[in-house]
């Protein structure tokens, strides 16, 4: 993901992005990248190549689940959810992703 | 574990969801997400082509994301697959030393093991093809303390046996006989027949393709119905599978029978080649336990184990000698009299079974070594590809797609070497290496079948697939960091070190291989320049065997074969025609006499064992053998005292010298008083049964033309011409159909066997020793072969992984020869020790073939010598090639490799 600015720290973070906005409600793909980019201010801006496949991944997973909806406007689209095991997931990864960022601080912080 | 469950769910479900639903859906995902874009866009305000462009280039291109994302959803499509095995082919053309060197390998070994295999397995393994057949025994009637070897049973025992036995439904008696000639119809015809007791076939199970089978009278030989079975085979050839057979009057030695029925050809007890099942009564005429001549199997009752029926049957022995008298108690003690009970599977091979045994091992070692130089190979070229995996994975590639490539190439010539592996397996079955049923029991059920191919196939796959998972959990795919942090290096050490032991043993092997080829060779080249004692080109032979009814004395015979000489002397082209009992080298199935003879007039000197034939006055001319001392015989000479023409071995054997006209010598005979000859003449040695015996001690007696040569006392003539050879010698010699015309115009039921040239009964004679010389040969070659192959892959592994050692020593400076010698010596390490190991299990084992070998010790120093020779030659060579490529390392690309 992530276009600008792109570093290795933040590769992989994507899925959490995923699970973290599906938290609050199910969605299709597109509003996924518009919700990301809306929340980190415009600063990330979602890769389709890599969206797609790590919704798919997520999915085989276990992780999130997919269903066929309408929306607004009456168009059929693929909503993503959060499953249970997505939740402890997202969880888990929250709090290993604090303790990334707080040592990350820590040491930028020290120099 | 949930989260797992689920996982496996989603898989299975796009398993069975359409590749195309699953495709249409995703199209519509993305097109979705593409029109919002575009809708987003225009919003910011763009126009409408420009927002569209934007929004589809930010996609980049939906067909590739549609791709990735099939591949993360776990979907192999066939698509792929076809792909795959298009790249497949299209590395392996470009490396067509190694694709050939694989699928020769692969090819050769798998239709070898497969086919031998297979025989192994058929012959020593499968059912018989009889109702229950783990039920049916041979028993057998043991007598180790008499000298009497097999386990054929007298009638006495058999009766004994079959009267009182508990332990079995039936017992049957049967044997086999040559000795018949069917005579009805125009032309007449020798049979293999088996004679045997009406149960013999009820109790195997036998139904009859056409009629009935035996009933328990039919033995009897004042029995109106006279009922005798034919086989299917001899339905067919004799009378075109005419379904009137039943009833139809068959004329064989013994007079007229009526057929009653037909059995099929996959009822092919005892042999495949019997033709007509005839009655036979055991009658205990003589109750001795000498007299022996029955094999006996026997149905056990249900649940009984065959070591209970050996019990019971060996507690019955005793009381043989209440039933029957003239066996006395001491008799059956002096004979170690015993029983044996095997069940008939096994006692059916039992003749050939560790032979067979020892050829299945040795064919899994052939696979086992064929794979693991496969396995080699792939080694080596996954560690000169491992470069180019690393830059595909860092490109993106996913392991599973460059696993993918491995295994698919592991298939496809896994496959590719299923097509050589199909013929060299049908042709082992088809041919079955020149063996027939009478060397091997039941060789006749094996063939190639559509099992064997898939068998083969299915072997293909699996060992090219495991070839290709072996290559790459060795070249580390699921250890890139591993190699980074080269802690591979302990357990290639492991490898290594099985696979140069493994080498080393092909080498070994293929150097016993070697030494015993070229002992055969050696053995094959005396054989065939023997001195056989007579002159095989230019004369053939053939058999006569006269029926007892209308031959019942000396003259009868005698008549009949003067007339055949006379018919036979006049036809165009013929010098010279002769007549005897046997002919040399003419094989089994010929009657011979077995003689002991003892010098005339020397009281108490040792008796002498001979050979004995039977011949007519031309004899000795026709068959080229030299007249050393006195004459042929002549009219007259069973008069009086009968003459007799020994051989110089036999002179010598007798009275220790070759000097011997006019004297006597005595013929001891069992049960009667020794009978005596005047020694006419004295000639030529020959080799009598096999070349390989050397020459036979012969007494030879005079087979006359009958008339008033013969003498009225018929207890004074040596035997009777019954069974006859003629042989012709002529510049030009009759055809078949000539000679047969010829003997059914003086007796129209007397077919003429064994029609041959001289020439083909000498090829016979060193048929045994040439057969197995082509195949230890063809195996040898194979062997040095596998070993070339496996000491270069090996070699050539080890020195590409030392490429980067190699640059350093020749950028500091090593001259290119001393990095080649690194290699060769690494290469001439294993090919010593192969050859070390090689020569001392060559010297083990090369006796078991001395009974194959003629005039050539197995020891001998030049066959030892020239194989070791040619192996370090030619492993040598292969060593070459790796060692100049590692001389030749360039030292920049050998270190920037890195």
């Amino acid at each position: 993901m992530t276009i600008r600015q792109q570093t290795d720290a933040l590769r992989g973070s994507l899925d959490l992005l995923i699970l973290k906005t599906l938290s609050l409600v199910p969605m299709h793909g597109w509003g996924i990248t518009l919700r990301i980019q809306q929340m980190s201010e415009g600063i990330l801006d979602v890769n389709l190549g890599s969206l797609y496949p790590a919704l798919q991944r997520l999915e085989k997973n276990g992780l999130i689940a997919s269903d066929w909806g309408t929306t607004d406007n009456n168009r059929r689209a693929r909503y993503y959810r959060l499953t249970a095991a997505g939740r402890r997931a997202l969880g888990q990864e929250l709090d290993s992703w604090k303790r990334f960022t707080t040592g990350l601080d820590a040491v930028l912080r020290s120099t | 574990m949930l989260h797992h469950a689920r996982a496996a769910l989603v898989r299975i479900r796009e398993l069975f969801r359409s590749r195309s639903h699953s495709a249409a859906e995703q199209n519509d995902e993305f097109s979705f997400h593409i029109e919002m874009e575009t809708a987003e866009n225009v919003r910011r305000g763009m126009n409408e082509a420009d927002a569209r462009r934007a929004a589809v280039l930010r996609f980049g291109g939906a067909q590739r994301w549609a791709e990735e994302t099939q591949g993360a959803r776990g979907v192999v499509t066939l698509d792929n697959l076809a792909r795959d095995t298009r790249f497949a082919f299209r590395r392996l053309h470009r490396a067509p030393a190694f694709a050939a060197a694989v699928i020769a390998t692969l090819g050769i070994g798998l239709g070898a093991a497969i086919g031998i295999g297979t025989i192994v397995y058929g012959v020593l393994f499968r059912d018989l093809p009889y109702d229950k057949p783990e039920q049916l025994v041979r028993v057998g009637f043991i007598t180790d303390g008499i000298g009497i070897s097999g386990d054929l049973h007298s009638s006495a025992t058999y009766f004994h046996f079959a009267k009182s036995a508990r332990s079995f439904t039936e017992l049957g008696a049967y044997w086999t006989s040559d000795d018949f000639n069917v005579t009805d119809g125009d032309a007449p015809e020798r049979v293999t027949v088996a004679l045997m007791t009406p149960n013999t076939l009820t109790l195997l199970g036998a139904r009859p393709l056409v009629g009935k089978l035996f009933e328990p009278g039919d033995t009897s030989w004042s029995n109106v119905r006279s009922a005798i079975l034919i086989s299917e085979n001899f339905w067919r050839r004799r009378y075109g599978a005419d379904p009137s057979i039943i009833g139809r009057r068959i004329d064989i030695n013994r007079g007229a029978r009526n057929v009653i029925g037909v059995v099929p050809r996959s009822f092919d007890f005892p042999t495949p080649a019997v033709d007509i099942f005839y009655p036979a009564p055991v009658p205990v005429k003589t109750a001795q336990i000498t007299a022996r001549g029955f094999n006996v199997i026997g149905r056990l009752r249900d649940g009984i184990d065959p070591r209970v029926a050996a019990a019971e049957l060996n507690a019955l022995i005793p009381s043989l000698a209440e039933r029957f008298p003239a066996i006395t108690p001491d008799m059956l003690q002096r004979s170690r009299a015993r029983v044996s009970v095997e069940l008939l599977k096994s006692a059916t091979v039992a003749s050939v079974r560790p032979q067979l045994v020892l050829l299945g091992v040795l064919v899994a070692v052939v696979l086992l070594i064929a794979t693991t130089n496969v396995i080699n190979l792939f080694l080596l070229r996954t560690e000169r590809a491992s470069q180019e995996i690393a830059i595909a994975l860092s490109l993106g590639a996913t392991r599973l797609a460059v696993a993918e490539r491995f295994v698919i190439e592991g298939v496809v010539l896994g496959l590719a070497s299923a097509i050589v592996a199909l013929p060299v397996a049908a042709l082992a079955l088809s041919t079955k290496f020149g063996f027939t049923a009478r060397e091997i029991p039941r060789l006749h059920e094996v063939s190639f079948t559509w099992e064997t191919a898939a068998l083969v196939l299915g072997c293909a796959t699996l060992i090219g697939t495991a070839v290709g998972l072996i290559a790459l959990t060795r070249t580390g795919l699921g250890g890139l960091f591993d190699r980074l942090r080269s802690s591979r290096a302990t357990s290639s050490r492991n490898w290594r070190r099985a696979q140069n032991g493994l080498v080393a043993f092909q080498v070994a092997i293929a150097l016993v291989l070697l030494v015993a080829a070229g002992l055969l060779g050696r053995s094959f080249w005396n054989l065939r320049n023997a001195k056989i004692g007579f002159e095989p080109r230019n004369a053939m032979t053939f058999q006569v065997s006269l029926p007892w009814n209308g031959y019942t004395s000396y003259a009868d015979g005698a008549v009949f074969h003067a007339k055949m000489v006379d018919r036979l002397s006049v036809l165009p082209g013929v010098m010279s025609v002769a007549v005897a009992l046997r002919v040399p080298l003419a094989g089994r199935g010929a009657s011979t006499l077995d003689l002991q003879l003892q010098a005339g007039d020397g009281e108490g000197r040792p008796t002498v064992a001979s050979a004995g034939n039977m011949a007519s006055a031309d004899y000795f001319d026709v068959m080229g053998i030299p007249l050393r001392a006195g004459r042929s015989f002549r009219s007259g000479d069973l008069r009086g005292t009968p003459a007799v023409i020994v051989s110089e071995l036999l002179a010598k054997n007798v009275f220790g010298t070759t000097d011997v006209i006019g004297r006597t010598i005595k013929q001891s005979r069992v049960g009667s008083q020794p009978m005596s000859f005047t020694i006419v003449g004295v000639v030529g040695d020959v080799h009598w049964e096999r070349i390989e015996d050397g020459y036979a001690p012969m007494l030879y007696f005079p087979l006359q033309r009958g008339g008033d040569g013969l003498p009225s006392d018929r207890s004074a003539v040596p035997g009777r011409p019954m069974d006859v050879q003629y042989v012709i010698r002529g510049t030009q010699l009759p055809s078949t159909p000539t000679i047969q015309e010829i003997v059914k115009a003086l007796d129209r039921r007397i077919p003429p066997t064994n029609i041959r040239t001289l020439g083909s009964l000498v090829d016979a004679a060193t048929a045994r020793v040439r057969l197995t010389l082509l195949l230890i040969a063809i195996a040898g070659v194979a062997a040095l072969l596998l070993g070339v192959i496996g000491v270069y892959s090996v070699v050539a592994y080890a020195a590409n992984s030392r490429v980067r050692e190699f640059g350093i020593r020749l950028a500091l400076g090593a001259a290119p020869t001393r990095v080649g010698g690194l290699v060769l010596g690494d290469g001439l390490k294993l090919v010593f020790v192969g050859i070390v190991a090689g020569l001392a299990a060559a010297l083990g084992t090369t006796r078991f073939l001395r009974a194959l070998l003629y005039e050539v010790k197995p020891t001998s120093v030049a066959e030892f010598g020239g194989a070791t020779a040619l192996l370090v030659v030619v492993t040598l060579c292969a060593t070459l090639v790796p060692a100049r490529r590692a001389a030749r390392t360039h030292p920049a690309v050998a270190l920037r490799g890195e």
